[in-house]
C-alpha cells in the first residue's frame, strides 16, 4: 500500500465521476468542461503512478489540443436553448436499454477479475526509457502511427473544406 | 466305344423320330402320296430293326445295355442308356409291329377321313410311337420318364385331332389332365428312386429301392402304382379312356392296344422285382385290376357306342394284367399284354372299317349286317372277339387269360376270392364281346359285299392271323420272360373254359330277346361308368370352374381378387408411406422454407437501421456477450 | 487467484468504468458532437490500464500503448468532427439517428 498508488485510485475515481457527468450533460460546453476535468484528474493519476511523460501529454495534447479542437467546433454550430432542450428531450429516452447493456459488460469485467488486492507500489518509468522505447524497438510502430494521423489530417483538410460554388 | 449289336437299339425309335421330325416340323411342302409314304416308312422301319434284334435275343446272350451319353450333374451321373432285356425285346417287337399295322392301316383310313389334315396325323402317329419305343427300350428312368410324357402329349393331341370339335378337344384335354396327375406320382416316386440310388440306370434303381426301409419302400412303390393306374386308365382314373373315342379310330387303336394304355402295364412289369418287395402294394395292384376288371367288363356290356365298348374292354383287359402284376406273375401280365395288343388293335381296325361304312356313326346297330356288307371286316372282328372272349384252345386270348386266372387260384385264400371276381369279369367280357358280333349277323336289305384297299385288309388280315398264331406261343414267351406257366387243377380250367360260353348265352340272349335289349339301352347309369365322371365334375372341376370364375371376377365382386389384392395393398403401402413424401407436400415444404427465407432476410434487413447507435447497441451487446462467456468459463 | 497491488486492482476497475461510462455515452446521446467525445471517453479507459500495468512492471511499454492510444484519439477526433462540419454544412444536422444512409 503506497501513499502514491491511493492518490492515483482517487485521482482516477473523480475521473470516472467527471466522465460520467460529461456523457450526461445536455449542454455541449458543460460536457466538455467535464471532459477536461476528467482528463486533467486522470493526467494527475498518471503522475501518481510514475508515468510522468503520459501525465504531460494528456495535459498538453488530450486536455490542450484535442479539447480546444472541440471548442473550435462547437464554436462555429449554433449552440443555443432550443439545441439544449432537445439535447435534454433525448436524453430523457432511451437509457435503460443502454444502462442495461452496460451493467451487462461491467459485470464480467470487474467481478472476473480474477485477482485479490494486495501491497505494492508504482514502480516509475523516466521519459529517457519510454524514449528508448519508442525510437528503438518500435520505432516502425512510431512511424506507422505518425502515418495514421498524417492521413487522418489530409482526410479531415478535405472533409471540411468548402464546396466550390458550382 | 466297341461296335456293339446292341447299338441297333438306337436305331429302333429313329425312324418313327425321323418321320415325326420331317412330317412335324420339316419346313418343304409335301404331297399327299410323299406324306403317306414317309409316316408309313416311319412306322414300318422301327419293325424291321426290332425283329432281327429279337431274333439276336432270342439266339444269343439276351441282356445288353447300350449307353446313348452321359451328363454329369454334381455327384449324381445321369447315364442315358437303351436297354435290352426279354421284357423290352418282347415288348418292343410287339409295338413296332401293332405300329406298323396300325400306321399302314391309317393310309387308306385317314384318305376317307373327314380332316385332309394327313401330315399333322402321321407326324403324331410316328411320334407317338417312337415314344412308346423309347419307353420300352429304355435303360433309365429319365429315357422312361420322357417316353412316358411325350405319349401324354401326342395322346392329347390325337383324342383332339378333330380340332373342330368341342368334344374332341375336351375329350383330350380330359386326358392330358387326368394323366398329368399320374404322371406327377410317377415323377415323385422316380425321383425318390433316384434319391435311393444316386443313379438313373433301371439296373440300378431296382436293387437300390428293395434295399431300402419297408416305409420308404412303400411310398415309392405305391407312387409308381399311382403313375401306372392314372395311365392306364385304371379306377380311380378310367373316366378319359372312354371320352378318348373322339379321335380317329386307328389312334384308339394304337392308343389302347400297344401304346399308352398298356404303358402303364409295362411300367409296372419293369418295376415288379420292385414292387414285388412291397407286398401291400402288390396287393393293392392286385384288387385294383381285379375290381377293374370287372367294372371296365360291367360297364362295357352296356353301351351302345362300339368305340366307348372297345374302350371300356380295354380298361378291363389292362386290369387283368395288374391283376397278374398284382399276384407276383408279371411274365404272364406282359403274354397278356402281346395277346391283347393283337386283338385290341384288330378289333379296332375292323370295327373302324365297319363304321366307316356307316358314314362315320360308331353307333353298334351301325354294325347290322355287316356279315354281309363288309365280310373281312367282320369275320376279322369275329376273330378278335373271339380272342377277348378266350374262346378256348383256338385263342390266343384264352391262353393268357387262363394264366392269369390261374396264378389267382395258386395265391392262395386271397388269390381264390380274386379268382372270382376275374372269373366275373371274363364271363361278362365274353357278353361284351359278342355284343356287336350278333348285331352284325342281324340280316339287312341289300346287302352288297365290298371289301378295302390292300392297306386296310393287310393289317387286319395279318392280325386276324396273329390271334391264332400266337395261341400256341404263349407258355414259350412266359418261359422267354424267366416265368414259369402256372397251372390249376383241371376242374378249375374246365371252370375257365366254360366262362366264355356262358357269356356267348347272355350276348345271344340281350341281342335278340327284345325286353333284354330294351333293358341295356336303358341302362343309361351303367353305360356313363356309374357315373363316376360326374362325382369328378362336382367334386374337382366345378369347385375349379368356380374358383376360377371367382378369381377372374366373372362372379361380380373384385375382378381377380388375386391380382387386385397385392395392388390394393401396394397402394395402401404408398398412401401409408410414399405419399407424404410425395413431391407435392414436399415441394410446398421447401417453397414455405424459401418464402420464409425471404422474410427472414428482410426482418434481418430491418436490423440494418443504419442510426449509429444501434450499431452501438449492437457491439455493446456482443461484447456483454463475450465477456460474459469469458466470465463463464472462469467461472468455480 | 493471483495476488495484484491494490493500485493496479483499482486502477483496471477504474478504466473498465470509464470504458463503460464511455460506451453508455455512445449509446444514449443522439447528438454527434456528444457521440465523439463519448468515443474520446471511451479510449482514456484503456489508456488507465496501458498506464497503470506498466506503472506495475516498470516497464516503458505501457506508456509508449499510451503514445498510441492519443494518437488514435487525435486522429479520430479530427476525421469525427471534419465529418460533424461536413454534415452540418450540408444538411444542418447534428442528430446521428437522421444520418441513416450513405448516400444523399
Amino acid at each position: 500500500m503506497s501513499w502514491a498508488g491511493l492518490f492515483a485510485v482517487w485521482a482516477g475515481s473523480l475521473a470516472l465521476v467527471a466522465m460520467a457527468l460529461a456523457v450526461t450533460r445536455p449542454n455541449v460546453v458543460h460536457a466538455l468542461i467535464w471532459v477536461v476535468a476528467g482528463l486533467l484528474s486522470l493526467a494527475a493519476g498518471f503522475f501518481a503512478l510514475g508515468a510522468g511523460f503520459a501525465g504531460a501529454v494528456q495535459i498538453l495534447i488530450y486536455a490542450g489540443a484535442i479539447i480546444a479542437v472541440f471548442v473550435f467546433v462547437v464554436m462555429t454550430i449554433d449552440s443555443g436553448p432550443e439545441a439544449i432542450a432537445r439535447e435534454r428531450g433525448w436524453l430523457g429516452t432511451g437509457w435503460k436499454l443502454p444502462l442495461a447493456l452496460v451493467v451487462l459488460v461491467l459485470a464480467p469485467a470487474v467481478f472476473g477479475l480474477a485477482a485479490t488486492a494486495g501491497p505494492g507500489a508504482p514502480t516509475p518509468v523516466s521519459p529517457v526509457a519510454l524514449g528508448a522505447t519508442l525510437f528503438g524497438p518500435w520505432a516502425v510502430a512510431v512511424e506507422a502511427a505518425s502515418a495514421m494521423l498524417i492521413a487522418a489530417l489530409l482526410g479531415a483538410r478535405h472533409l471540411a473544406r468548402r464546396e466550390r460554388a458550382p | 466305344m466297341s461296335l456293339s449289336p446292341f447299338l441297333a437299339l438306337l436305331l429302333v425309335p429313329m425312324p418313327a423320330m425321323g418321320a415325326f421330325l420331317l412330317l412335324g416340323l420339316g419346313p418343304a411342302h409335301l404331297e399327299r402320296r410323299a406324306v403317306q409314304t414317309v409316316g408309313m416308312l416311319g412306322a414300318v422301319a422301327p419293325m424291321a430293326v426290332m425283329l432281327p434284334l429279337g431274333a439276336y435275343c432270342l439266339a444269343g446272350v439276351c441282356d445288353g445295355v447300350q449307353p446313348i451319353f452321359d451328363l454329369t450333374v454334381g455327384d449324381a451321373v445321369v447315364a442315358l442308356a437303351l436297354k435290352l432285356d426279354p421284357l423290352s425285346a418282347l415288348v418292343g417287337v410287339t409295338v413296332t409291329a401293332i405300329g406298323a399295322c396300325v400306321i399302314t392301316y391309317s393310309v387308306d383310313y385317314m384318305a376317307k377321313a373327314e380332316v385332309p389334315d394327313q401330315r399333322r396325323y402321321f407326324a403324331l402317329m410316328n411320334l407317338f410311337l417312337a415314344s412308346m419305343l423309347c419307353m420300352v427300350l429304355a435303360g433309365d428312368s429319365i429315357v422312361l420318364f420322357l417316353g412316358w410324357e411325350l405319349m401324354g402329349l401326342c395322346s392329347f393331341f390325337l383324342i383332339a385331332y378333330h380340332v373342330t370339335s368341342a368334344r374332341a378337344i375336351a375329350a383330350g384335354r380330359k386326358a392330358f389332365l387326368i394323366t398329368r396327375v399320374a404322371d406327377a406320382l410317377l415323377l415323385a416316386g422316380l425321383l425318390l428312386l433316384f434319391l435311393e440310388a444316386g443313379s438313373v440306370r433301371l439296373d440300378a434303381l431296382i436293387p437300390a429301392g428293395i434295399a431300402t426301409d419297408e416305409v420308404r419302400r412303400g411310398l415309392i412303390a405305391a407312387l409308381l402304382l399311382g403313375g401306372a393306374l392314372g395311365k392306364s386308365a385304371q379306377i380311380p382314373f378310367h373316366t378319359w379312356l372312354p371320352s378318348a373315342m373322339a379321335g380317329p379310330t386307328p389312334v384308339s387303336a394304337l392308343l389302347h392296344s400297344a401304346t399308352m394304355v398298356a404303358a402303364g402295364a409295362f411300367l409296372l412289369a419293369r418295376f415288379a422285382p420292385f414292387l414285388q418287395a412291397a407286398p401291400l402294394v402288390m396287393a393293392a395292384t392286385a384288387v385294383f385290376g381285379a375290381a377293374t376288371a370287372l367294372f371296365g367288363a360291367v360297364s362295357a356290356v352296356f353301351q351302345k357306342d362300339i368305340k366307348r365298348l372297345l374302350a371300356y374292354s380295354s380298361i378291363s383287359q389292362i386290369g387283368f394284367m395288374l391283376l397278374a402284376i398284382g399276384l407276383g406273375a408279371p411274365e404272364v401280365a406282359i403274354a397278356h399284354f402281346v395277346v391283347h395288343a393283337i386283338f385290341k388293335s384288330l378289333l379296332f381296325l375292323s370295327a373302324g372299317d365297319m363304321t366307316q361304312m356307316a358314314r362315320g356313326t360308331t353307333d353298334i346297330s351301325a354294325m347290322r349286317g355287316a356279315l354281309w356288307a363288309r365280310p373281312l371286316a367282320y369275320l376279322a372282328f369275329v376273330a378278335g372277339a373271339a380272342s377277348l372272349a378266350g374262346i378256348p384252345v383256338i385263342t390266343a386270348g384264352w391262353f393268357s387269360k387262363e394264366a392269369i386266372l390261374a396264378a389267382a387260384w395258386l395265391a392262395g385264400p386271397f388269390g381264390v376270392l380274386l379268382w372270382l371276381v376275374a372269373m366275373a369279369a371274363a364271363v361278362m367280357t365274353a357278353v361284351y364281346a359278342f355284343r356287336p358280333v350278333f348285331v352284325g349277323l342281324t340280316r339287312i336289305d341289300r346287302p352288297r359285299p365290298t371289301v378295302g384297299g390292300l392297306f386296310t385288309n393287310v393289317p387286319v388280315v395279318a392280325l386276324a392271323i396273329a390271334t391264332f398264331a400266337v395261341a400256341p406261343l404263349v407258355e414259350p414267351m412266359v418261359a422267354f420272360l424267366g416265368g414259369v406257366p402256372p397251372h390249376p387243377p383241371r376242374a378249375v380250367e374246365l371252370l375257365g373254359a366254360a366262362a366264355p360260353f356262358l357269356g356267348m348265352v347272355m350276348a345271344a340272349a340281350l341281342t335278340f330277346v327284345p325286353r333284354l335289349s330294351m333293358r341295356v339301352s336303358r341302362a343309361r347309369r351303367l353305360r356313363s361308368g356309374i357315373r363316376i365322371d360326374g362325382i369328378y365334375q362336382v367334386t374337382f372341376v366345378q369347385p375349379f370352374v368356380g374358383l376360377v370364375r371367382w378369381l377372374t371376377g366373372q362372379k361380380g365382386g373384385i375382378a381377380d381378387p388375386v391380382g387386385t389384392l397385392p395392388i390394393l395393398g401396394a397402394e395402401r403401402l404408398t398412401a401409408a408411406v410414399v405419399r407424404p413424401f410425395a413431391h407435392d407436400p414436399l415441394d410446398r415444404g421447401w417453397s414455405r422454407f424459401s418464402a420464409g427465407l425471404v422474410r427472414g432476410w428482410a426482418a434481418g434487413r430491418r436490423l440494418q437501421t443504419g442510426r449509429a447507435r444501434d450499431y452501438a447497441l449492437a457491439l455493446a451487446f456482443g461484447l456483454a456477450l463475450i465477456l460474459l462467456i469469458a466470465w463463464g468459463t472462469t467461472w468455480r | 487467484m493471483i495476488d495484484l497491488p491494490f493500485f493496479l486492482v483499482a486502477s483496471l476497475v477504474l478504466a473498465v468504468g470509464l470504458f463503460a461510462v464511455g460506451l453508455f455515452g455512445l449509446m444514449l446521446r443522439r447528438g454527434i458532437l456528444f457521440q465523439i467525445i463519448a468515443l474520446e471517453i471511451m479510449l482514456t479507459g484503456p489508456a488507465l490500464a496501458f498506464v497503470a500495468a506498466g506503472a506495475h512492471h516498470g516497464d516503458p511499454g505501457g506508456q509508449g500503448m499510451f503514445v498510441f492510444v492519443l494518437v488514435l484519439a487525435a486522429s479520430e477526433v479530427a476525421l469525427g468532427l471534419a465529418l460533424y462540419l461536413r454534415l452540418g454544412r450540408l444538411a444542418d444536422v447534428a442528430d446521428s439517428d437522421s444520418v441513416r444512409t450513405l448516400r444523399h
